[in-house]
């Protein structure tokens, strides 16, 4: 097949023949998401040239953070290093150098680690979507329970007390709440684990995705995935307060909103039993304004990480982010930068999948 | 439809399923809690095997000696990489054989002589040779990284087999006592040199010194993460005669308030970082070490009139000096810490003793300020305010020196800045008064010369050469001399000088707290390298 036939394809919705083909209704869909794909690498691209220029910008010399005192009274050396890390070239010709590097999956090496930035992302990065990804999945079950039981006992008592404790999680700064979580789980009730990914006396399961819960279960090894779960449960928590908060108090609007609508009150005329009628109309009409808030919550999780994992010492991107960046380790702040910006144009990505797959109207605007 | 009828039973089964499994993991993560990180095991040696759990607030860079600089990667340095000499417990006032069983310095102090140990390995079992000194050495010289300046114009070279030599143009008495550095590890040449060591800038063994050590220390690493973690694992090939008592040692960077809990909790062994007001709520079973560091706070009154007519008035630093409540600073900065007696730290040789530190005397303060001849003596005292040294900030000081110069008559105003500011105009010599600390770059008083006319702080504090001959004469002898005894009456005439007539005014040497559970023995706060992983033992 040519090549310009494939997007000739998707913007007449099917090649000949194809359109009479029973499955057409999927096509919307497809269109729909090869057209959010195409957004998504532009953005990518665009994030690397944000990342760059503002990395660049930032007033401070690499070269003073990096070499010893006695290098810098050397300007051959200077110079050398300069060489060594394209910093010689103007500007331009870096980026251009970064971004055929970064085609090839090279994203330079760590001025810090001497390690290419993408080793030790591959080290960092599984640890904090571990953490984040937890931290969402709790969100999402205990947020959207909470909401709907709000929702349904509308100013009751127990509404009453999910709306306060929604506020709680909402207002609590995060790192306070990780401290006075540690003392209270760790110290005082000693029902859970201290600081790190697993007990300091084991070792690290044979890494296959660098998630220390899943590799642990894959290895067959209980006793590290026991300890790795464990550690995992007061920062996920501590971590998901907020998004809870945040779900809680949507979902409830969402829930009240749908519950008001006609079709609703058809369906309780016709007789419908509750439960049926909450999950097949209540919940899926809420769900679109949900999943936004999911979606936008799912980025501040990712900078609460960057508290809790100091706080509870746990290895992730925060920490690197934070050591790279106080030591103007360029590569390393454009490789964090990239990453995180990534993971927010894939959340974009699947809000709008989602959206596409829950709410068909979508499809077609 | 009959799809959906047939999913949703599905779905509910998954909805269930979550908080059981959460609930499960909340029972395994109390199982899993609790801090028996001291697991007994039977090692090879068939001696008990056990996890040392250590918190540090991480000041970590690299595990290639000859790029570490940091107080942290000196702690791991000293675990992985023998040095020539080292020092004995806490003392570091007599340096004594390590990797050399012997040393010689040539009357004239420019020549070295060290005889290597025989018998010595590295931890891949090959014997530490001569060459592998002289390649360690050259390589830290030469590679230009931040200890390099530790052997500045000393030219290192192999005699015979077993013996080396280290010559300087100029007399350095100090080289006994710098050689401890644990920056001057002995590495094993052939392996750091097949990962790409050189003697020179193009050296690129540091990313493989990242991963593996290549020393003969009793300790050898498993794994390093500059950010996280460190493992460290006992060498089974040591050649030492005392083994480490801890087959592992794992040390984890986290916040100092997370530091206490841990080991309050049991969860760590150690906690390096507490300061004097968390030290003081620890309670129970854990030992705390209360000792002086080697960081000596002091302020500086400008020597130059062009900055300041009223700081460079020899009887208003007099009023100064006599004027401040050494003992109220003192209950600021907690138990453990002590007051300076001289520049030089009280475990240092050369140190003055106690007694002759200045007392305060406010009569005589006040009588200096009459003398003075300044009318209403004001002067600016610049400080950083963002930076904590052992856990204290600066900023209580410096209103406790505010308040007790009021008392003698001297207004004082004060002028907090961020590190990053405040160091210029400290370092330009810009500052009328300013309160400052000097830790030392290794354990010898050659490295507090540096408080001379004309020298690196002497300048900061506008004292220009040539301000005190006297002084300048006695410090370039003291800078040649050899011999403990000598040395030490050089510079305990120099002290004693700097306290009568010198522009600085030594006030406190904080404390370095160590809080470690009730199992470990054997700690001893070095100044150096912090603390000696391999002399801890275990109850």
């Amino acid at each position: 097949m040519s090549q310009p036939s494939a997007p000739s394809e998707v913007r007449t919705g099917g090649a000949p023949g194809r359109a009479a083909r029973p499955g057409r209704s999927r096509h919307p869909l497809a269109r729909f998401l090869l057209r959010r794909l195409a957004i998504a690498v532009l953005l990518a691209f665009g994030i690397t040239l944000v990342t760059f220029v503002l990395t660049n910008l930032v007033p401070g010399d690499p070269v003073t953070a990096n070499l010893g005192q006695n290098a810098l009274g050397d300007p051959a050396l200077v110079a050398q290093w300069r060489a060594d890390h394209g910093l010689d070239k103007p500007l331009p010709q870096q980026y251009l150098t970064y971004l055929g590097g970064l085609l090839q999956g090279d994203l330079g090496v760590s001025q810090q680690s001497h390690r290419p930035v993408l080793t030790d992302l591959a080290e960092f990065v599984p640890s904090t979507i571990e953490l984040a990804g937890s931290a969402i999945l709790v969100s999402l079950v205990v947020g959207v329970a909470f909401g709907v039981v709000a929702a349904l006992r509308r100013d009751r008592p127990s509404d009453q007390a999910l709306r306060v404790l929604s506020l709680i999680g909402i207002s609590v700064p995060t790192f306070w709440l990780a401290l006075v979580a540690f003392y209270v789980f760790f110290f005082r009730l000693q029902i859970t684990p201290g600081s790190g990914r697993i007990n300091p006396d084991m070792s690290a399961p044979p890494a296959v995705t660098g998630l220390f819960t899943v590799d642990a279960a894959l290895a067959g090894q209980w006793d590290v995935f026991a300890s790795a779960a464990g550690h995992l449960i007061t920062p996920a928590l501590v971590l998901a307060a907020y998004t809870i908060g945040l779900l809680t108090r949507f979902t409830r609007s969402a829930v009240l909103e749908v519950l008001g609508q006609d079709y609703v009150r058809a369906a309780r005329a016709k007789g419908l039993p509750g439960r049926v009628i909450l999950f097949r109309y209540v919940l899926r009409s809420a769900l679109v304004p949900i999943i936004t808030v999911a979606g936008l919550a799912f980025g501040s999780l990712l900078s609460g990480t960057v508290l809790v994992e100091s706080v509870f010492a746990r290895p992730g991107i925060g920490q690197y982010a934070y050591k790279s960046a106080t030591t103007l380790d360029l590569p390393a702040v454009m490789g964090v930068g990239l990453v995180v910006g990534c993971v927010y144009v894939v959340i974009n990505l699947v809000v709008d999948v989602l959206y596409g797959v829950i709410d068909p109207r979508v499809r077609l605007s | 439809m009959a799809t959906r009828m047939r999913r949703r039973p599905a779905r509910q089964a998954k909805a269930a399923l979550l908080p059981v499994l959460l609930a499960g993991a909340l029972s395994l993560a109390a199982c899993s809690g609790g801090g028996t990180s001291t697991t007994p095991a039977q090692s090879a040696g068939g001696t008990a095997s056990k996890t040392l759990v250590m918190d540090a607030s991480f000041t970590l860079k690299t595990a290639d000696p000859g790029r570490n600089y940091e107080p942290t990667g000196l702690i791991i340095g000293k675990a992985l990489y023998d040095t020539l000499l080292t020092f004995e417990g806490s003392d570091v006032t007599k340096p004594v054989p390590s990797l050399a069983e012997s040393y010689e310095q040539s009357s004239d102090g420019k020549t070295l002589t060290l005889k290597l140990r025989q018998g010595a390995t590295f931890s891949d079992g090959s014997p530490v040779t001569a060459d592998d000194v002289v390649f360690s050495l050259n390589r830290v010289r030469d590679l230009k990284g931040n200890p390099s300046f530790l052997l500045d114009g000393v030219k290192v070279a192999k005699t015979d087999d077993t013996t080396v030599t280290l010559t300087s143009e100029t007399p350095k008495p100090a080289l006994p006592f710098i050689l401890p550095n644990p920056a001057l590890g002995i590495l094993n040449s052939k392996t750091v040199k097949a990962n790409g060591g050189a003697e020179d800038t193009s050296d690129k063994a540091e990313q493989y010194l990242n991963g593996a050590s290549a020393g003969s220390g009793p300790y050898t690493l498993e794994s390093f993460n500059a950010q996280s973690q460190v493992v460290l694992k006992a060498n089974p090939k040591y050649w030492g005669q005392k083994k480490p008592t801890y087959g592992k040692v794992v040390l984890r960077n986290v916040e100092s308030a997370t530091q206490k809990l841990n080991v309050q909790r049991g969860d760590s062994q150690v906690a390096l970082d507490l300061s004097g007001d968390q030290i003081k709520t620890v309670s129970g079973s854990q030992q705390t070490t209360k000792t002086a560091s080697a960081n000596m706070v002091f302020l500086l009154a400008n020597q130059d009139t062009a900055v300041s007519r009223t700081s460079s008035n020899p009887k208003i630093v007099e009023a100064v000096r006599k004027g401040i409540d050494y003992q109220g600073l003192l209950e600021l900065a907690g138990e453990g810490s002590v007051q300076a007696p001289g520049v030089i730290p009280t475990m240092l040789l050369g140190a003055l003793p106690p007694d002759q530190a200045v007392k305060r005397d406010v009569e005589a303060a006040k009588a200096a300020v009459a003398a003075s001849g300044v009318g209403n003596p004001t002067l600016k005292l610049e400080y950083p305010s963002d930076l904590t040294l052992q856990g204290l900030s600066f900023q209580p000081f410096a209103e406790r020196i505010q308040a007790n110069l009021k008392e003698v008559g001297i207004t004082v105003d004060l002028a907090p800045a961020p590190v990053a500011t405040a160091l210029e105009n400290y370092r330009k010599g810009k500052e009328e008064l300013g309160l400052w600390y000097w830790g030392p770059d290794y354990p010898d008083p050659t490295d507090y010369l540096v408080f001379l006319p004309g020298n690196t702080v002497g300048l900061r504090s506008g004292w220009k050469k040539g301000a005190d001959k006297a002084l300048e004469e006695l410090g370039d002898k003291a800078a040649v001399t050899i011999g403990d005894d000598a040395r030490k009456q050089l510079y305990t005439d120099i002290q004693t000088k700097l306290n009568a007539t010198g522009p600085f005014v030594p006030l406190i040497q904080p404390s370095q707290n160590i809080v470690t559970a009730a199992s470990v023995t054997g700690l001893a706060f070095h100044p150096v390298w912090t603390v000696d992983v391999a002399a801890l033992g275990a109850k």
